[in-house]
C-alpha cells in the first residue's frame, strides 16, 4: 500500500447473506486522484461504493482510510470523514426544495454557517440551473437537472473523495457532457478525489488519470486511463470498437 | 341545533388533529403503524388526573410535564426496543406495539383501578353564550392548544436542522444516511415527538371525557382514521383529516343520531380506504409532508 494513499481496500470480500459479489478487492486511490471503476452489469460496481460508503458490511478484508480503519463505521459517520457517495439513481429527496436538498448535504458539517452558505452559492454558481429552481421541488426537475442536484448534495458534505455511481445513467449525450464539464471544474478548483462508476467508459476514461476493471467480483485490471484505452481487449469489450 | 353541532366539530377537530399528526408522521418517517398511540394518550390523561387531583395542577398546565415525559418515554422506546424491530415483518412490529399497549393498559388497570375518574378544574362548566349558541369556554382553550402545537410541528418540520433530518428519512432512509444523518436517533426523536403530541391531546381530553382504561382503543381508532383520511404519512393531511373526521361525526349525530357517530367516522374510513387510499389530500407519488 502506498503511505500517502488518501483510500485503501485490501482483499475486501462482500456478500449479501450467503451471496457473495466481491472477492479479495484491492483498490488505491491517492489524494485528488480521479479514477475510474469500470466493468459489466453484475460486476459488483455499486456494492463496493456502498460497501465504501458504509451502508455494507464487508465480510472480511479492509478499508483504510487516510490511515485509519473504516469498516464498520455507519454510513453517516464515514460522511463526516469526507467519503461521500452520489448513488446511482440519484436519490434526491423528492418532497423538498432543490435548496434543501443541497443544505441536507451539510448536514454532519461543523465548519460553520458561513462556510456552507459559501459552498452553497459555490454550488449553485457550477449548476447555474439549480440557482434558478432553488425553490423547485427535487422530484420536478428534468433527470439532468436531477443529477446536477445529486452531485451538488454530494459536494456540500465538502468531500475529499466524490464517489459516483452511473452518474450518466438515462440522461441524454448533451447532458452527460455539461455535467462532466462542471465535475472537471469542480475538481480543478477543490481538488478532492474522485471514483467514478461509469457504464460510459469513454466518459470515464475522459475523467479518469486511472481505472480499474471489475469483473464477477474481481479486480482483473488496473492501470493508467490512457493504456486502457489503447489496449484492443478494452477497446473491444467496453468501448465496442 | 345543526350550528351548535359544527361549532362543535371544529373546536374538537383540532384535538383530532393532534392525535393523528403524530400517528402519521411516525407511519410516515419509519414506516411503522404505532399500536401504542392511543394509550400513550389515555396514560398522559390518567397522569393529568393525579396530578390534579394530588397536586391540584391544572390540566392545561400539566401539558408540559406530560409532553416531557411522553417525549422521554417515546424517544427510549424508540430508541430501545422498537428499532430493533424495524426491518422486521410488519406483524412483528404489530405485535410488539400490540404487546406495549397492553403493558401500558395493565399499568392503568393497576395504579388506577378501573373506576372513571375525571378532572374538574373550576372552569369546567364555563361557556360564552354568543347569539343562541353556548360557546364551551374549555373546548375553545383546547382548539387554541391543539392548533398552536400542530403549527409548532410543522414550523420545526419545515425549517429546523433535526425537522429536515426528520423528512429526508422519511423520504430516503439511506439518502439521508448517505449525507449524515443518524437515522436510529432521528427515529427515536420522531417516535418521541409524535408520544409528547399524544401526551398533550391526552391532558386535555381528559377535562372533556371520562377517563376509563379502554380508552387506548377509541384513541387509536381515532388516530387512525384521520392519518387515512389525510394519506398515512402526509402530515398536512393528517390536519385535514382531523376535521372531516370531527365534522362527519357531528352530522352524523344531528341527522342519524348520537349512536351513530362511529359508524360514521369509520364509514368514511372505508370509503376513503377504497376510493382514495392515499387519503383525501394526497398525491399519489410525492411523500410530502
Amino acid at each position: 500500500m502506498t503511505p500517502d494513499a488518501l483510500l485503501a481496500i485490501e482483499r475486501l470480500d462482500v456478500a449479501y447473506g450467503e451471496i457473495q459479489v466481491l472477492w479479495e478487492v484491492d483498490l488505491e486511490i491517492a489524494r485528488g486522484e480521479v479514477v475510474a471503476l469500470l466493468g459489466p452489469n453484475g460486476a459488483g460496481k455499486t456494492t463496493l461504493l456502498r460497501a465504501v460508503a458504509g451502508l455494507l458490511r464487508p465480510r472480511a478484508g479492509r478499508i483504510v482510510w487516510d490511515g485509519a480503519p473504516l469498516d464498520g463505521v455507519p454510513a453517516s459517520r464515514v460522511v463526516a470523514r469526507g467519503l461521500a457517495l452520489v448513488p446511482e439513481g440519484r436519490r434526491l429527496f423528492a418532497g423538498m426544495t432543490v435548496a434543501e436538498n443541497l443544505t441536507m448535504g451539510a448536514y454532519r458539517r461543523t465548519d460553520g454557517r458561513a462556510a456552507v452558505s459559501a459552498d452553497l452559492e459555490w454550488v449553485f454558481e457550477l449548476f447555474p440551473e439549480l440557482a434558478a429552481r432553488r425553490r423547485q421541488q427535487a422530484g420536478a426537475l428534468s433527470g439532468g437537472e436531477q443529477q446536477m442536484c445529486a452531485i451538488g448534495r454530494g459536494l456540500m458534505t465538502k468531500p475529499r473523495l466524490l464517489m459516483l455511481d452511473e452518474l450518466s445513467l438515462g440522461l441524454s449525450p448533451v447532458a452527460v457532457d455539461r455535467i462532466v464539464a462542471m465535475l472537471a471544474a469542480a475538481h480543478r478548483t477543490r481538488g478532492m478525489a474522485m471514483l467514478i462508476v461509469e457504464q460510459d467508459v469513454r466518459m470515464a476514461l475522459e475523467l479518469a488519470r486511472r481505472a480499474y476493471i471489475l469483473e464477477t467480483g474481481r479486480i482483473t485490471r488496473g492501470d493508467e486511463a490512457r493504456r486502457l484505452i489503447d489496449d484492443p481487449r478494452v477497446k473491444k469489450a467496453y468501448l465496442g470498437l | 341545533m345543526l350550528v351548535q353541532e359544527l361549532l362543535n366539530a371544529v373546536l374538537i377537530g383540532g384535538i383530532y388533529a393532534a392525535i393523528g399528526i403524530g400517528f402519521s408522521l411516525v407511519y410516515g418517517v419509519m414506516n411503522l403503524l404505532n399500536l401504542v398511540h392511543g394509550a400513550i394518550i389515555m396514560l398522559a390523561g390518567y397522569v393529568t388526573y393525579s396530578l390534579f387531583a394530588r397536586l391540584g395542577l391544572d390540566p392545561f398546565l400539566s401539558i408540559p410535564v406530560t409532553m416531557g415525559a411522553f417525549f422521554v418515554v417515546g424517544y427510549g422506546l424508540q430508541r430501545f426496543v422498537i428499532n430493533r424491530i424495524l426491518t422486521a415483518s410488519v406483524f412483528m412490529s404489530l405485535i410488539l406495539t400490540y404487546g406495549i399497549d397492553l403493558v401500558i393498559v395493565n399499568i392503568v388497570l393497576l395504579v388506577w383501578k378501573t373506576d372513571l375518574l375525571a378532572v374538574t378544574p373550576s372552569y369546567a362548566g364555563a361557556s360564552w353564550a354568543i347569539g343562541g349558541l353556548v360557546v364551551s369556554k374549555i373546548r375553545v382553550a383546547i382548539f387554541v392548544v391543539s392548533a398552536a402545537l400542530t403549527a409548532l410541528m410543522y414550523v420545526f418540520l419545515d425549517g429546523t436542522r433535526t425537522g429536515r433530518a426528520i423528512r429526508a428519512a422519511a423520504l430516503d432512509k439511506e439518502a439521508a444516511e448517505l449525507v449524515g444523518v443518524d437515522t436510529p436517533g432521528i427515529y427515536a426523536v420522531t417516535y418521541g415527538l409524535s408520544s409528547a403530541l399524544a401526551a398533550a391531546a391526552g391532558s386535555m381530553l381528559a377535562t372533556i371525557y371520562t377517563l376509563t382504561p379502554t380508552l387506548d382503543g377509541i384513541y387509536l381508532g381515532k388516530a387512525f382514521v384521520v392519518a387515512v383520511l389525510g394519506g398515512l404519512g402526509n402530515i398536512t393531511g393528517a390536519a385535514v383529516g382531523g376535521l372531516v373526521l370531527s365534522f362527519a361525526e357531528s352530522l352524523g349525530v344531528v341527522v342519524l343520531g348520537p349512536s351513530y357517530q362511529e359508524i360514521i367516522g369509520f364509514g368514511i374510513f372505508l370509503v376513503v380506504l377504497i376510493l382514495r387510499p392515499y387519503g383525501l389530500v394526497g398525491r399519489r407519488f410525492y411523500a410530502e409532508i
